[in-house]
């Protein structure tokens, strides 16, 4: 073979490969997403950019808790979806077995990063790096009746502040009927009582981790006996319907809108329920109480975040950034009833004037996080020890066998 | 008509060979596809620290010793066998009963035949959701009677309480089965020869001397079938727990295949779950030895 016949190969070869690229560029970009179903308005975010872009993104949506079971065989099976929002307590999980791309140079660049939210972004980090921005914010708060309040000659403008004032005010909306009760929880369900249960604790100042969230604090720390034996005060005296001892929490957002409900802890995805299916129910809002005073929040949501393996991260950042941007922030955002994610935007023409919003919005000041890759396992897993030891602590009533328990099963887990 | 010509140059009886070899080769590559080179994986697997996703690492024994310190693997493990114990006898009582009552010929039989047998065919998951909603405490038809018949002052949360939920759950277990051991148990009832019952008949036996010295003894090996199948059933028992309880309350419903299935799929802990199943699938070879060896056909 002579120079010239391998010069002509050689060219024929680097004309193929400059081919390629351009090739690849007339077709548009096709992108998977995966959500969690909960009431964040991604669907809306996925139609406006496939309707104003070349690119397509298809929304696959799938069931809370089934999620990290279902990414994590996706993952290992070598076929992850490009885009995921993902329940931002499995972040450090993910980020750690290294399955997410390295966004760092992406956050570094937008003028707004610092002021996104801080927990979010807190885990999101891993080893210095980023690996997620936030997607959807979602604090916990209590709502409570209005109506009832009022009926129950109760100041619904001054909502119960400590543990003693809202037991108080259950047993006042309790002996207004048969069918009347002061609270509801979702008792077979870990994660509405992660959300709405752990921040009684962190309010007073307790906490079932460490702050290094190396150890459980469980048996030591005297306000989480407190805190069951005030939940254990309310079933015992039955201020709760009975039937919430078995929600696995299906009616953890609807059973407080069926309007026989005091009071019921839950988050920011409920309340555009509550105002857009809900009209005549006439709630308010104030944060979840320590023991004495105080208030505390489970800063929730999800972070959204680019798997490892997708070929398209340059297109699935490019919509991502516009998720965050100011439009989408508030006329998709704010305009469902949505908080905003970047702390700057929470002043907007659709929350102002509604304070439930500007309440719900303000608890993130005083949200909390646990920050473990072994969350799923404490907080989240139906079969966890975290929902074993609320049940035999708050339904049977067995305090210092729970508490026991949960120290063991916390302590095992956390060992690995 | 053609007869292919002999290529190979075989002999008949090599020929007859090859052609028995080809005729279980779908299914020797069926098996090897689907259970050997599975279970190989599993036990190699079982040697490992083995993530859902991430770095995998050698571990040899350690997965198999830290089983003993698992207090709900233990647990489970009581469990399992306690309700395969405790539904393995009415399946059978029923399931003989039943076969018992469908056995002659008679007008229409078929129906009642049909009728038995119906909830084996619905897929267990779906008679498990439909016992769900039969069993609620709101819109569930089984409150509604006790509670119009006056036997209970509430409705009750049967699937609420530890005890309750082991015994409804046996309840749909047992309508879901029974049609199937039924079946079974008809087969071996039908080869019994009439003129056995009739001559005993002759000889002055009641029902009870024919059913202990004719039947059961000659329907030795249609129990044993039954029994071994029940068994396994019981011990491998998944979907009813996860769909009608999720293994609650407080933890008490979660059975031993529940317990790998979380440690693989929700704990990612892929090499634990497969020593705990090759574990099991050693206890199951046991249990299935053991029926062979009591229900074998003596001399």
């Amino acid at each position: 073979m002579n120079l010239r016949k391998v010069l002509f190969i050689l060219s024929l070869v680097a004309l193929v490969f400059s081919a390629l690229p351009a090739a690849a560029q007339d077709e548009p970009i096709q992108m998977t997403m995966w959500v969690r179903a909960i009431n964040f308005q991604t669907q809306e975010l996925v139609d406006q950019w496939n309707a104003n872009n070349d690119s397509q993104i298809e929304l696959t949506i799938i069931p809370p808790g089934e999620f990290v079971t279902k990414m994590g065989a996706a993952v290992a099976a070598g076929d992850p979806p490009d885009i995921a929002s993902i329940d931002l307590i499995y972040t450090p999980a993910f980020a750690s077995a290294g399955q997410l791309v390295d966004i760092t140079e992406y956050v570094r660049e937008l003028p707004y990063a610092d002021s996104l939210t801080p927990a979010h972004m807190n885990l999101g980090l891993y080893e210095g790096r980023n690996y997620a921005v936030p997607t959807a914010v979602d604090g916990s708060f209590i709502v409570y009746n209005i109506d009832l309040f009022e009926q129950a000659g109760l100041d619904p403008d001054n909502p119960p502040a400590t543990w003693d004032e809202m037991l108080e005010a259950m047993r006042a909306i309790n002996d207004l009927g048969d069918d009347i009760y002061g609270y509801w929880f979702s008792m077979n369900c870990s994660g509405c009582n992660a959300f709405t249960f752990l921040p009684f604790i962190w309010a007073s100042g307790g906490d079932v981790l460490s702050e290094d969230y190396s150890e459980a604090t469980i048996a030591e720390d005297p306000i989480v006996r407190e805190a069951l034996q005030f939940y254990n005060t309310i079933w015992e005296e039955g201020l709760v319907p009975e039937g919430a001892s078995i929600d696995s929490g299906a009616n953890f957002a609807t059973a407080f809108a069926a309007g026989n409900i005091g009071m019921a802890g839950t988050g920011n995805f409920a309340l555009s329920l509550y105002q857009n299916d809900y009209p005549d129910l006439n709630f308010g809002v104030f944060h979840i109480p320590g023991r004495d005073g105080g208030a505390a929040s489970f800063g929730g949501g999800d972070v959204i975040a680019i798997p490892a393996g997708t070929e398209h991260v340059e297109e699935a950042w490019r919509f991502i950034e516009w998720t965050m941007s100011e439009e989408p922030q508030i006329e998709i955002y704010a305009a469902n009833g949505q908080i905003p994610l970047r702390l700057e935007l929470i002043d907007n023409p659709y929350f102002e004037g509604d304070d439930r919003q500007m309440i719900a919005a303000s608890a993130l000041a005083v949200g909390h996080t646990p920050v473990t890759p072994v969350y799923n396992d404490l907080f989240n897993d139906a079969n966890g020890p975290w929902l074993e030891m609320l049940q035999i602590a708050i339904l049977d009533g067995d305090i210092d066998g729970a508490i026991e328990l949960g120290q063991e099963r916390f302590t095992q887990i956390m060992e690995g | 008509m053609s007869i292919p010509p002999n290529t190979l140059n075989l002999s008949w009886t090599q020929r007859r060979k090859l052609t028995g070899l080809l005729f279980v080769l779908p299914t020797v590559a069926f098996v090897t596809v689907f259970f050997i080179i599975p279970l190989l994986m599993t036990v190699y697997m079982s040697f490992h620290d083995w993530p859902l996703f991430g770095e995998r690492a050698f571990t040899g024994l350690k997965n198999y010793s830290e089983l003993g310190k698992d207090r709900q693997y233990l647990k489970s493990l009581d469990f399992t066998f306690r309700y395969t114990l405790l539904v393995t006898p009415p399946i059978f009582a029923l399931g003989f009963i039943l076969a018992s009552l469908v056995r002659r010929n008679l007008r229409f039989i078929g129906i009642f035949r049909t009728i038995f047998f119906l909830p084996v065919v619905i897929g267990l998951g779906v008679s498990s959701l439909l016992w769900v909603w039969m069993l609620d405490d709101r819109i569930g038809i089984f409150n509604k009677i006790l509670l119009d018949l006056n036997l209970v002052p509430k409705a009750q949360l049967f699937l609420g309480r530890p005890n309750t939920a082991m015994n409804v759950i046996i309840l749909s277990v047992v309508w879901k089965t029974v049609g199937f051991t039924m079946i079974l148990l008809l087969a071996g009832l039908q080869a019994i020869p009439d003129e056995l019952y009739e001559s005993a008949e002759v000889d002055g036996a009641g029902y009870f001397r024919k059913l202990f010295y004719i039947t059961l003894p000659l329907m030795r090996r249609f129990i044993a079938l039954a029994l071994i199948l029940s068994v396994i059933g019981s011990v491998l028992a998944f979907d009813q727990f996860y769909i009608m309880t999720r293994g609650g309350p407080r933890n008490s419903t979660i059975s031993i295949v529940y317990w790998i299935f979380n440690n693989s799929f929700t704990y990612f802990k892929m090499g634990y779950g497969s020593a705990m199943s090759i574990v099991l699938l050693g206890i199951l070879v046991a249990l299935t030895g053991a029926q062979f060896y009591v229900l074998r056909e003596r001399e």
